[in-house]
């Protein structure tokens, strides 16, 4: 994962031009008509597939000693996860309420 | 203590001091290769991405939830979008070019790139801006929806938005002091290189915010 042979400034130009092409793309699908549980994982992974790119090259961990991708990025994901699995939980405090 | 002893406590005395002179106190380097200053940055990203994703995941269920939502946005709002996204990526290239400016030391280029990334970042705001004042002129508030359908459009539209552009200004606002610093001298490259790793979790946190907020939104 880590290397130290950095990318030039016309790479980095190089992956800004594909970032732009796939937010390109989301409107392109935006506009297509399509079901909105399609769309939304559609633009959901693209977007995640725009945020990988950025945290590895333009965040440059990429460049950085592996330890630091594997201590912050699956503890992350893991607490996003389970924030969106337990969020809508939170609507039985209301009902949990002493009356 | 005879002389070799001597010589041992010595080398470890200088050790010491090394150590001190380099970190400020006596201390480990970190394991993870990075300044300090750096892995707080990572810290604070951490959080703040949580902070975001929760507001992301509320705006996501009350969608779910509304029987009819709104969906004000015609094209014109969606090129506006594009263009925002442009200028915040064109800003991200701006930002790597100060940081590698910096890094061969090359000061008046570090100074020149952070300006056009300020200048960018305002000019992010200020479209920004246009756009909910169009919607406040069409009459949606953050508890009132014209079109007669689920009134927490605004109230989500407003708040995730919202808080993304409060991050965009106080980096524009903290790219100023870190630039004024290493003009002055006081700050040297990991502080813009630190602030760089914030501006490019701004423009990822907007590679969300867009396709949900806006995208998902088009009528």
């Amino acid at each position: 994962m880590s290397s130290n042979r950095e990318l030039t400034m016309s790479s980095y130009v190089g992956i800004g031009v594909g970032l732009m092409m796939i937010v390109g793309l989301e409107v392109i699908l935006t506009f297509q008509h399509m079901a909105t549980r399609t769309l939304l994982f559609s633009l959901l992974t693209l977007a995640s597939l725009e945020a990988f790119v950025a945290i590895m090259y333009l965040m440059h961990v990429k460049y950085e000693q592996p330890i630091l991708f594997w201590t912050i990025f699956p503890a992350t994901l893991f607490v996003l996860i389970f924030l969106c699995y337990f969020f809508p939980d939170a609507f039985r405090m209301f009902s949990m309420r002493l009356k | 203590m005879n002389h070799s002893e001597l010589a041992v406590v010595e080398a470890h005395a200088a050790d010491v001091e090394t150590s001190r002179l380099e970190h400020g106190i006596l201390m480990e380097a970190s394991p993870y290769g990075i300044d300090k200053k750096k892995l707080g940055m990572w810290m604070f990203i951490v959080s703040d991405a949580c902070t975001f994703a929760a507001f992301l995941f509320a705006y996501g269920y009350m969608r779910i939830g509304a029987p009819v939502w709104g969906t004000p946005f015609g094209s014109s709002s969606i090129v506006n979008g594009v263009v925002m996204t442009a200028i915040l990526l064109s800003s991200s290239l701006t930002m790597l070019a100060a940081v590698r400016a910096s890094q061969s030391g090359e000061k008046a280029s570090a100074k020149n790139w952070l300006g056009v990334t300020m200048l960018l970042g305002t000019i992010f705001a200020a479209l920004h801006l246009r756009e909910w004042f169009k919607l406040i002129g069409e009459g949606w508030r953050l508890f009132y929806n014209p079109t007669g359908g689920a009134p927490q459009f605004g109230a989500t539209f407003f708040s995730v938005t919202g808080l993304h552009l409060t991050h965009v200004v106080t980096g524009v606002i903290a790219l100023a002091f870190v630039a004024r610093g290493y003009n002055q001298g006081r700050y040297d490259q990991s502080h813009v290189e630190t602030a760089g790793l914030y501006w490019h979790f701004v423009d990822l946190v907007w590679m969300f915010v867009f396709p949900l907020m806006y995208l998902m939104n088009a009528h």
